[in-house]
């Protein structure tokens, strides 16, 4: 499981080149491809009362993403890279999912939600129906902020949260694929209050115990790969403790296993993987289960 | 019969431009929208030249630009760069693909920088193609 190529998808507001840049450290891992897309999302060319279809903010649309595109690409040509473009008029996930299928990409990396949460509740989240839909991992790409809203480069020092679930395992396998560019990554469980099956301190103490040497093992696994691995054990709730121990651990990005739930559920029900994307400050890298 | 001219690019628009210039001058123009069908094309139409486009999804025209003068039942067909990527980050990719350890490729018989005029491109066609 190799990234050998990448989409990345841009609005050029809160996802620019300097982000792109951070994450050419993959060339280490096999990455000689990036696909650039942006979608122009419907609303900004449709027809209008009296108006009709803007076909002329369409091509100032495009036009305007195609020369940002020209000069991100000659700066990726020159090193070597292959480069792809897509400027498209569409739903945003629609276009996104489309345009991984077709490029056969290894990875979508794009920039957190615009909509607002009165707009997800009535249209959903695109982060969540392109994780849902997708069998591609989506990196959530979010400026770190240590030494101002620098792009530092995420995979240096990656979390990877682990619930044991199948898609965990395979973010374990995607993490050992990547071994030529992390330094150094933190993995933590996150026992739930329910886990806690007794109240007694040598209860707790024994699901922390139970856990680390599962951690443990992970580590060893990962060890054996040529990636230094710490274990941690976190209790309470998934999504903040997660957020905590990736600021304790000082990380560079969240890497989780993203279950696969009906979209009915992803949008009204409490996802691990939809609450990281959303609130947490880190980067986050979600990984689909295996197809079928 | 006359001349095929194959042009290669991702914008509708600039390949109804580029066929039209291509009909107006006497020749018959096939299209591509990326390099991959480019390639496809190329091979099964064998076409006297062509229009080629650098940033396009798939296959960039670099890397059909290299496929073509490296294949040699093929790198006899004459190359008109056609982009808004500046020729000096083409022959600069070229160049690094060399030295990651590609075949060198020669430079490209035109190139000419987005937007070109009708009169132009057709007099550009016609240098090939007589």
């Amino acid at each position: 499981m190799e990234i050998k190529k990448l989409l990345f998808v841009t609005r050029f507001d809160k996802l620019r080149f300097d982000a792109l840049q951070s994450l050419m450290d993959l060339k280490k891992a096999a990455l000689n491809h990036v696909v650039f897309l942006n979608v122009i999302e419907r609303e900004k060319v449709a027809m209008r009362r009296g108006k009709g279809y803007e076909k002329s903010a369409e091509i100032r649309l495009r036009e305007k993403a195609n020369i940002r595109f020209i000069d991100w690409a000659e700066t990726l040509f020159e090193q070597g890279m292959e480069v792809g473009v897509y400027i498209v008029v569409g739903s945003f996930a629609g276009q996104v999912i489309q345009a991984a299928e077709k490029e056969s990409v290894d990875l979508i990396v794009l920039s957190p939600e615009k909509k607002g949460r009165l707009e997800q509740l009535y249209s959903g989240s695109d982060i969540t129906e392109i994780v849902h839909r997708s069998h591609t991992p989506v990196l959530v790409y979010k400026y770190l902020t240590r030494k101002g809203p620098l792009a530092e480069n995420p995979f240096e020092k990656p979390l990877l949260a682990t619930n044991w679930s199948d898609a965990s395992h395979r973010a374990i396998d995607y993490l050992k694929s990547l071994k030529d560019v992390i330094r150094e990554v933190d993995v933590v469980h996150v026992a739930s209050e329910k886990e806690l099956k007794e109240t007694s301190a040598m209860g707790i103490q024994k699901t922390r115990k139970e856990n680390r040497r599962k951690l443990e093992d992970l580590c060893d696994e990962l060890e054996a790969e040529g990636i230094l691995a710490k274990p941690h054990v976190y209790i309470g709730d998934t999504v903040a403790e997660i957020d905590k121990a990736a600021r304790e651990c000082q990380s560079s990005m969240i890497i989780a296993g993203s279950p696969r739930k009906s979209l009915w559920k992803e949008r009204w029900g409490t996802s691990i993987s939809k609450g990281l994307a959303e609130q947490s400050i880190f980067p986050v890298l979600l990984i689909p289960p295996v197809e079928g | 019969m006359s001349k095929k001219v194959l042009i290669v690019d991702d914008d509708p628009d600039v390949r109804l431009f580029n066929t039209t210039v291509v009909e107006e001058s006497g020749y018959t123009p096939i299209e591509a929208a990326n390099g991959e069908d480019g390639l496809k094309l190329v091979k099964q139409e064998s076409p006297d030249l062509v229009v080629l486009d650098v940033l396009m999804p798939k296959q960039s025209g670099i890397r059909l630009y290299r496929e073509l003068k490296t294949n040699k039942s093929l790198q006899r067909i004459p190359v008109i760069m056609l982009s808004g990527v500046a020729k000096r980050t083409f022959l600069r990719s070229q160049k690094a693909l060399t030295e990651f350890g590609d075949k060198p490729v020669p430079e490209p018989d035109s190139y000419l920088e987005k937007p070109v005029e009708p009169e132009e491109l057709a007099q550009e066609i016609k240098k090939f193609l007589g």
